[in-house]
């Protein structure tokens, strides 16, 4: 069920998630578009999230913004693309290439005392090689030395990749299409920002075949949503995920029909990180227990890191 | 004529069925190697001789052990499906 | 029917089956017919094989010996075109070749394979494909297509730009066919023209000696509205003939099965129908398929589903779809709660071209109907001859 309408403010609206937004010509939302948007989201019962650009806005925008409840990405939620030397908002957002991810991981780990909560996200999961699993582990575990320690002096900040598996005693992940909807300035829906940026430069399109063009949207704000195939958006419709219980992954969704071509099936590449974070977490928890902290959601210890290798008798 | 003279358990069918295999195939690789491709040939031939000499011994055990019904001119064969051994004579 | 088992004749299991790896060369893409109701959209005399093209998929495989998807103990080399007996000299070299690299690696494979072909028989007792047969006769599995009586045959297997009938070119063949390979079955295909000669037609090829005759209906889209009736009387009327005539003792047709039409589960009964993806396609450019079906000339609307080439090996990302394919996930409700679920098949190929999405998880249901009409049918005849099976 649909709970979070995003709506990009401008073609340049800042990325947020996987993958980059390549557009770097202004094209900002039609007041009319927007105004639109907003009477959807009200309407559907939606919860609003404005994806902003790097500019400042007309004051008629931001009055009609502010007509109602509301998240700013990139500006209440501050989206990074390098590791600042301090992070003054509560709620921001990381995104980094593996590699600098492990590069900067001791970067990283002093962020941790100054946040209520940071997501990482990886940018190119794609290129993720089985050799540098020991990589990513090892830069997990030195962020784990420092959330441990902040737990041990009261604090408790949240390192999506970390921390969110603790809590989670089911799959919570993008949901795209499913429980998250986008508009584009162009008054079309998209099941995320990336279809449109994929829409916008000409990416070939394996996911409508039916429009020779790059066309992905599914649906627009004159005649609704149009989702192709909704119910494969749906954990029960995933047969790897539906046995997985790495419950932080993103489960994304763009890049399985980028990777697999199949949008309900994840890549090894996007498995295995998945679970190099869920151990992650299971490691941390046990530092938690060995350190007084009760445990309620016990992470098991498995033996694999891509649920495909364990797959049975389903096919 | 076919008469049922007995049976092997499924192990020793899967035995038999891979020496038959292989005989098939030496055989017929054998119409397309020369002696020109000496190593191989060699190989060939020293395999056709232990295929042949294991197919023979399996016969000889089995019947030993199972004491299946035998004829002056018949011959055995074995069904790989239901692993059914059959005495085959020539109709009189 | 276990007890009657000695007088009702079942149809004849795949070789090894699940015990296989099926690798699959389209060796062309060319034909001399143009069957009406053929599912290859895009065939043309370009694309022939290569040798080196052959030889390097050749190499590819049997290096992958130790690869958990190249694990199976048995190898079908499945040779398919077009008409693969087009290209009957490449064959032969490839066939010549597997066998010496299988013998001279020690590979598993040397104890347990066979090279399969489906063929329109029209050059059948050529002197080369006799050639090849004779070299090779104990690994040889080769279905020969032919239709039905000559009316139904010629219906849609025509040549291509004559639009002649092709049945006399192959009925000809049958006899010197069925000697060489006397338990072979043929393989008939039902499109909506041809249904009122569905009972003829498999007595017909019943009388040409012909035992087992596997059949089934189009996959696509092309069913009218009374189709699904006329169907279910040429099925009855078939079922009749054969019951009335003893000729299930000796004959099998393959709309008529014993474990037809029930419900199914999603748990215990969730398999996928085919091997797609367990399988490996290479075509004339070197590129890797999960099945025929996914390459071009066979695609309608989707683009080639391509996991990779000769040279640079597979994707198995992209694999990865087809290997965790089940029915329920891919089924709609109607048919996941089907009460006549069980035998109703699907081509992954054609459910991919048909979907509304760029996915292999939207299982097509054009066939719906006509399953149905076949399992109302199928019931009858099993009523049937269990009635005359106990009264005997």
């Amino acid at each position: 069920m649909l709970q979070y309408l995003s709506i990009l403010l401008d073609d340049t609206s800042v990325a947020y998630c996987h993958a980059d937004n390549p557009l770097t010509e202004r094209y900002l939302i039609p007041l009319e578009t927007l105004r639109k948007a907003i009477l959807f989201g009200m309407k559907e019962n939606l919860m609003i999230q404005y994806v902003y650009p790097d500019y400042e806005l007309q004051e008629e925008y931001n009055a009609l913004i502010e007509s109602i409840d509301h998240v700013k990405i990139g500006r209440d939620v501050v989206v990074y693309n390098e590791v600042p030397k301090k992070i003054t908002a509560e709620n921001a957002v990381l995104r980094l290439s593996i590699a600098d991810f492990i590069a900067k991981q001791y970067d990283i780990a002093v962020l941790l005392p100054q946040i209520a909560r940071l997501n990482i996200c990886l940018t190119d999961i794609e290129t993720f090689k089985d050799e540098q699993i020991e990589e990513y582990q090892k830069a997990l575990t030195t962020l784990n030395t420092v959330l441990l320690d902040q737990y041990k002096s009261g604090n408790r900040p949240q390192l999506s990749i970390l921390t969110d598996r603790l809590q989670l005693k089911e799959m919570h992940n993008c949901g795209a299409g499913d429980t998250n909807i986008i508009v584009a300035p162009n008054g079309k829906f998209y099941l995320c920002p990336a279809f449109y940026y994929d829409e916008q430069t000409g990416i070939n399109n394996r996911l409508n075949h039916h429009n020779p063009t790059s066309e992905r949207s599914v649906g627009d704000l004159e005649n609704g949503l149009q989702i192709p195939n909704p119910q494969l958006l749906k954990l029960d419709r995933a047969p790897l995920c539906r046995i997985c219980d790495a419950y932080q992954c993103n489960r994304c969704i763009w890049l399985n029909q980028k990777l697999t071509w199949d949008i309900n099936t994840p890549s090894h590449q996007q498995c295995v990180i998945a679970h190099l974070e869920r151990n992650a977490t299971r490691d941390l928890q046990r530092k938690l227990f060995d350190a007084g902290f009760a445990i309620e959601n016990e992470i098991k210890e498995i033996t694999y890191l891509d649920p495909f290798d364990v797959r049975k008798n389903i096919n | 004529m076919k008469k049922l003279v007995g049976q092997v358990t499924p192990e020793e069918k899967n035995e038999i069925q891979t020496l038959f295999e292989r005989r098939n195939g030496l055989n017929e690789l054998a119409k397309i190697l020369t002696v020109d491709n000496s190593d191989l040939y060699e190989k060939l031939v020293r395999d056709l001789g232990e295929t042949g000499t294991k197919f023979q011994s399996w016969w000889d055990s089995m019947s030993k052990k199972y004491r299946w019904e035998s004829a002056a001119n018949g011959n055995w064969e074995i069904n790989f499906e239901t692993c059914e051994i059959f005495l085959i004579t020539p109709e009189s | 029917m276990k007890d009657e088992g000695l007088v009702v004749r079942e149809g004849n299991k795949g070789w090894q089956e699940g015990r296989a790896k099926n690798i699959t060369f389209i060796v062309t893409k060319d034909c001399q017919l143009a069957c009406k109701y053929c599912y290859l959209v895009g065939k043309n005399v370009q694309e022939r094989m290569s040798w080196e093209i052959a030889k390097a998929a050749i190499d590819f495989v049997l290096n992958r010996e130790d690869d958990p998807d190249f694990d199976y103990p048995s190898v079908i080399w499945d040779f398919i075109g077009g008409e693969p007996f087009l290209e009957i000299d490449l064959i032969e070299k490839i066939c010549d070749y597997i066998k010496t690299e299988l013998f001279s690696r020690n590979h598993r494979w040397f104890n347990s394979y066979r090279f399969s072909f489906s063929t329109n028989g029209i050059n059948y007792d050529s002197e080369k494909v006799q050639r090849f047969i004779e070299k090779n006769k104990e690994h040889l599995s080769i279905g020969i297509t032919i239709d039905g009586t000559q009316r139904k045959h010629d219906l849609n297997r025509v040549y291509k730009n004559s639009e002649r009938g092709s049945y006399a070119d192959v009925a000809r063949n049958i006899p010197l066919w069925l000697e060489q390979f006397p338990g072979a079955g043929t393989k008939v295909t039902i499109s909506s023209a041809d249904i009122p000669y569905i009972c003829e037609s498999v007595l017909h090829l019943y009388k040409l000696g012909i035992r087992q005759v596997n059949i089934n209906c189009v996959f696509e889209d092309v069913w009218s509205e009374d189709d699904d009736k006329l169907f279910e009387d040429q099925l009855i009327l078939l079922a009749d003939a054969i019951i009335d005539e003893d000729l299930y003792r000796g004959y099998s047709c393959s709309f008529f099965q014993e474990h037809l039409g029930h419900p199914m589960d999603c748990v215990y009964d969730n398999q996928n129908w085919c091997g797609a993806g367990k399988m490996l396609a290479v075509d004339a450019a070197g590129n890797f398929y999960p099945c025929t079906r996914f390459a071009q000339y066979s695609l309608r609307d989707k683009e080639a589903w391509i996991i990779g080439n000769i040279r640079d090996g597979i994707d198995k990302n992209k694999l990865r779809p087809f290997l965790t394919l089940d029915r329920c996930t891919q089924s709609t409700l109607e048919c996941v709660n089907c009460e006549v679920a069980q035998g109703c098949a699907w081509c992954q190929g054609e459910n991919f071209d048909a979907a509304k999405t760029h996915t292999v998880f939207e299982r097509s249901t054009a066939i719906c109907k006509m399953h149905k009409a076949r399992v109302r049918a199928n019931n009858y005849y099993w009523n049937k001859l269990y009635r005359k099976l106990e009264k005997s």
